[in-house]
C-alpha cells in the first residue's frame, strides 16, 4: 500500500505545482494572468506626471478625475514600426466608433508613451499622423522615469529593449475609470469588448465632484 | 582529480566509475553556473528554459550521484534493498518530475520566475530537488518505465516547442518574439537529442529487453 500512498502524494504535489504555476489551471501566460487579475481586483493607478502634445504636464490621476470620462488607455512609443502602428489603427477605429455612437462625452482614448525620447513635438506629430481628434484621443508621455516605472508596473506592462532601438511590449486596451482605477484589460483583437466595457463603466454613477453623466442616450444621437 | 582511477579495490567488473568528488564537483559547477550567470541566462527565454533550468536539475542529479557513490564506497554489502522504498520502481518520483517539468514549459512560469519571489524560490530549490529525485528514480526504474516517462516528456516538449514556434504573438511578456522561436526550436531539438542519448546509454538493456 505504501507505493499507492507515494504515488498519490507525488501526483498531488505535481498537480499542485501545475495549479500554482497556472493560477489554478486558468492561465498559461503572464499576460492572461494580468487581465484576469485586473478584472477580479481593479487596481488604483499611482501618481504620475504626464506630458501632453501641447507641452504642458498634468498629473494623470487628477486629469482623469477632472475629465470625468472613462478612458481606454494603451501604451506605445512614437518610433515604433510594428505593433504600435497596428494598435494605433485599431485605436483610430475605436475613435470612429466613439464619435459615430456619440460617446465622446462619456469615453475617451489615451495613448501613453513609455519612451523617454518622446517629447511634446513627437507626440503632437504622432497625433496628426494617427488622425486623432484631440477632443477624443490624447497622446501623453511620462515626465519622470520613476513614476513611469511605477505606472508600468501597476498596469503590468513589460517593456523589453529590442534590436535597432525598438521595444517589444505587451499591448492591450486598458479601461480606466475616472476615479483612477484600472478596471479591465482587453486584447487588441477585442476593441469592441473594450468599448462595451467602457460604456457600461461610464454608466455607473460617478463620484462626487466629477462631471455629471450625459443625460442624452447615445442612441438618440446622429 | 580523482583517486578512484588508481584505486583497484573499487567497482571491479563495471569499468571505471567516477567517485563522489567528481560528481560533487559537477553538481557544484552546475549550481555555480546557474546562479553565477543568472542575469545573462535569464535575459533570454531560450537560455532560461534550456540552459539554466537543466543546470539546476543537473546540480541535483549530480549531487545525488555523488552521494550515492560515497554511500556505495562505505557500504560493503551490495544488493541490500534500499532503505527508502516508497519510491517503488521510481514511478512516484518520475511522475512528480514529469509534472514539474511540464510546469516549466508554461510561459507564465518563466515570466513569474523573474518577478515573483515564490516562483523564483520554487525554481532554485525545487529543480535541484527534482534532479535528485530523478536520479534516484531512474536507478529504480526499469527500461519500460524509463521509456514511458521519457517518451511522454519528449512528445510534450516537441509539442510545446512547435506551439512556441507557431505563435504569432509573444507568450512571455519579458522575452522577445525571436527568442521565443529559439526556445521552441530548442525544445524540439531536446525532444530528439534526449531520447537518442538515452538510447545510446541504455543500448544494452534495451537490446536485452527486445530480445527477450
Amino acid at each position: 500500500m505504501r507505493w499507492v500512498f507515494a504515488l498519490v502524494l507525488a501526483l498531488a504535489a505535481g498537480v499542485g505545482a501545475l495549479y500554482g504555476l497556472s493560477d489554478g489551471f486558468t492561465v498559461l501566460t503572464a499576460e492572461a494572468a494580468r487581465r484576469q487579475d485586473v478584472a477580479a481586483h481593479p487596481r488604483a493607478i499611482p501618481t504620475a506626471q504626464v506630458l501632453a502634445g501641447d507641452g504642458h504636464s498634468v498629473d494623470l490621476r487628477r486629469d482623469l478625475r477632472r475629465d470625468g470620462r472613462v478612458a481606454i488607455v494603451n501604451f506605445f512609443y512614437t518610433r515604433c514600426l510594428s505593433l504600435c502602428l497596428a494598435q494605433g489603427s485599431l485605436t483610430e477605429r475605436l475613435q470612429q466608433a466613439i464619435s459615430a455612437r456619440g460617446l465622446q462625452d462619456r469615453i475617451r482614448l489615451i495613448s501613453l508613451s513609455f519612451d523617454p525620447r518622446d517629447h511634446a513635438p513627437d507626440l503632437a506629430r504622432y497625433a496628426v499622423r494617427m488622425g486623432a481628434d484631440p477632443a477624443i484621443w490624447q497622446f501623453l508621455s511620462f515626465a519622470q522615469p520613476g513614476q513611469r516605472d511605477a505606472a508600468l508596473a501597476l498596469f503590468g506592462i513589460t517593456v523589453v529593449p529590442a534590436p535597432l532601438g525598438e521595444f517589444e511590449h505587451n499591448a492591450a486596451f486598458h479601461v480606466v475609470t475616472p476615479d483612477g482605477r484600472l478596471a479591465r484589460v482587453f486584447d487588441l483583437d477585442e476593441p469592441g469588448l473594450a468599448l462595451e466595457a467602457a460604456v457600461s463603466l461610464s454608466g455607473q454613477p460617478l463620484a462626487a465632484g466629477t462631471r455629471p453623466p450625459d443625460t442624452m442616450p447615445p442612441e438618440a444621437r446622429p | 582529480m580523482n583517486t578512484s582511477m588508481t584505486d583497484p579495490s573499487r567497482d571491479v567488473g563495471a569499468g571505471w566509475r567516477p567517485g563522489a568528488p567528481v560528481w560533487c564537483t559537477l553538481a557544484l559547477a552546475c549550481l555555480a553556473l546557474a546562479l553565477g550567470l543568472r542575469v545573462r541566462l535569464e535575459a533570454l527565454m531560450s537560455l532560461h528554459m534550456l540552459v539554466q533550468i537543466p543546470l539546476l536539475v543537473g546540480a541535483g542529479l549530480f549531487a545525488e550521484q555523488g552521494w550515492h557513490a560515497a554511500r556505495r564506497a562505505r557500504a560493503a554489502a551490495p544488493g541490500a534493498r534500499p532503505a527508502w522504498s516508497y519510491n517503488e520502481y521510481g514511478v512516484p518520483g518520475l511522475l512528480l518530475v514529469s509534472l514539474v517539468g511540464a510546469g516549466w514549459m508554461i510561459p507564465k512560469a518563466l515570466d513569474d520566475a523573474l518577478t515573483d519571489w515564490r516562483v523564483a524560490a520554487f525554481k532554485y530549490l525545487g529543480l535541484p530537488v527534482c534532479g535528485w529525485l530523478l536520479r534516484v528514480s531512474l536507478r529504480r526504474a526499469n527500461v519500460v518505465i524509463k521509456l514511458f516517462f521519457l517518451g511522454n516528456f519528449c512528445w510534450m516538449g516537441a509539442i510545446v516547442g512547435m506551439t512556441y514556434l507557431d505563435q504569432p504573438i509573444r507568450l512571455c511578456n519579458a522575452y522577445l518574439q525571436d527568442d521565443q522561436d529559439w526556445a521552441g526550436r530548442g525544445l524540439i531539438a531536446l525532444a530528439i537529442v534526449l531520447p537518442s542519448c538515452w538510447l545510446l546509454a541504455e543500448l544494452k538493456p534495451v537490446w536485452r529487453f527486445l530480445n527477450r
